[in-house]
């Protein structure tokens, strides 16, 4: 359900400039919706591109991700735990990785796959596309993405996309600086995103890297602290009578 | 006799409106004792009755006016005791664990505003007037500067304190203000409670952990800055060159 594929990039002189690395969520019939499983192969996936130059995580089909696959979570909250942890380590693998990260947020991000935004150093999206965390509804905190959310959007902005379920457009996500590019075109993110990817590797990659690992020292990304207190606030709440009555009610509907 | 605050609890949408129309509801001593006590009623009969979301907002043409700043130029301990009252509301207001939505019609200005951004989401309309002229005064918006960090970014929050003046709702939007804006004040109410709706239909318990969670990475419970704040803003009105300038503004 993850699918790497490499690419060989030419630098501006003709010459190898090594590759580019594509994660790709590959479930599109459940619109990417993430197992425990997806989440270690995508943290597998990006360990082992470390000599990449670029990497990019693409969603197959008509949307990026739509979050955790809460089938599992129906019966057993231990479930939803195994999720919150594996989203948590993939989105500090992605973060802490050498080569720069690029996401082609087409369709729909949410939830979980909204957090994944949080892991990268690019966002392209789409002016329509949908993006935002529904979760509070469910009896879910999306509190695990509150460190990475607000270094993108501020504080105030978090508070707004973390405490509302309703989502925004792709075009509000990158007027909020959760997006980079914000692209007519829903079909042409990915490529897009791909050449991003591409012109990022054909720069010297000694720079590209120091100066990824200096933002993150800058703003305490290379830090657990705030990421294992965001995790342990979604946890807190996990098999509560509020998430076991709402997920038990969302099979119903 | 109509409270100088008044809270209504009917339902799972609280709702505390500043009831001072005839001064604008601008932030008295009263007002603002006015407005702890209905906090503490909130945070203490919330544990039973359970409200989901509080809608803070104005009494008539205005949400607020600001400070009442007659009222600072007569005793000497008037703007230290206002200005602690309004810090210690925003602890107050900030650490109610739903979410909460202020509803700016008119005008919002100076602690008025101040007040607007400690609420997780705030809505205007476009013609509204909004903003921070404590400086265009010969006075201090330290006391907001805080919340008004945490609630724009540190870079937008200085220009807009240092620069001072008043903008409109539209641009309040544009800065990360407010987080919604309607074209008309008449569309204001019904927009207010469909985002009311909205969050009202979240978890209690997770909306409670993650708001716990981001008053606790953005430092909003820190009572010794809030204090320190308005320390800052008692002593600049507190000059006798500044008490001048209000005095010949106010015409007194």
């Amino acid at each position: 359900m993850i699918r790497i594929e490499h690419k060989d990039v030419v630098g501006r002189g003709g010459e190898s400039a090594g590759r580019i690395t594509r994660i790709i969520l590959d479930r599109a019939d459940k619109k990417n919706a993430l197992t425990p499983a997806m989440l270690d192969g995508l943290i597998a996936g990006a360990t082992a591109a470390a000599g990449s130059r670029a990497i990019v995580l693409e969603g197959e089909g008509a949307a990026f991700c739509s979050g955790f696959d809460l089938t599992r979570c129906r019966e057993n909250s231990d479930a939803l735990r195994v999720l919150l942890d594996g989203l948590s380590r993939a989105v500090r693998t992605l973060r802490r990785i050498e080569a720069p990260v690029v996401v082609a947020a087409h369709g729909a991000a949410l939830a979980g796959g909204c957090a994944l935004l949080g892991g990268a150093d690019l966002v392209v999206t789409h002016t329509d596309a949908r993006i935002g965390y529904p979760v509070v509804r469910l009896g879910i905190s999306p509190a695990i993405s509150a460190p990475f959310l607000r270094l993108a959007v501020g504080d105030g902005r978090t508070r707004e996309r973390m405490l509302d379920s309703a989502l925004i457009s792709g075009w509000e996500a990158f007027r909020t600086g959760l997006a980079h590019e914000c692209l007519e075109d829903a079909g042409k993110v990915r490529a897009r995103a791909v050449a991003i990817a591409e012109g990022l590797a054909a720069k010297p990659a000694w720079g590209l890297a120091a100066t990824k690992r200096w933002m993150n020292e800058v703003d305490g990304t290379d830090l657990d602290e705030w990421p294992d207190r965001a995790l342990a606030a979604s946890m807190s709440i996990v098999g509560s009578e509020e998430e076991r009555e709402r997920l038990a009610a969302l099979w119903k509907a | 006799m109509a409270e100088i605050v008044e809270l209504n609890m009917a339902g799972p949408i609280a709702r505390v409106t500043l009831n001072r129309p005839e001064q604008r509801n601008a932030l008295s001593i009263d007002l603002l004792a006015g407005l702890h006590a209905r906090l503490d009623e909130l945070a203490e009969r919330g544990k039973a009755e359970g409200p989901r979301v509080l809608v803070v907002s104005g009494a008539g043409k205005s949400f607020c006016a600001g400070m009442d700043l007659k009222q600072v130029l007569g005793e000497p301990g008037a703007p230290l005791k206002l200005l602690t009252l309004l810090a210690e509301a925003c602890i107050k207001l900030r650490a109610l664990p739903f979410p909460t939505i202020a509803s700016i019609q008119g005008a919002a200005i100076g602690g008025g505003c101040g007040l607007t951004t400690v609420c997780d989401f705030a809505i205007t309309h476009a013609d509204c007037k909004m903003g921070f002229p404590e400086v265009d005064l010969g006075v201090s918006p330290a006391v907001v500067a805080p919340w008004l960090v945490r609630k724009i970014g540190a870079g937008r929050a200085r220009a807009m304190l240092l620069r001072g003046g008043l903008m409109s709702g539209r641009d309040a939007h544009a800065a990360g203000l407010v987080s919604e804006c309607v074209d008309q004040v008449e569309g204001l109410e019904a927009a207010t409670n469909s985002l009311a709706e909205r969050l009202a239909t979240g978890g209690p318990r997770a909306l409670e952990a993650t708001k716990g969670l981001l008053n606790e990475i953005d430092g909003s419970g820190d009572v010794g800055l809030a204090q320190r704040s308005a320390r800052v803003s008692a002593e600049v009105l507190a000059l006798p060159e500044a008490q001048a300038m209000l005095r010949s503004k106010l015409g007194l």
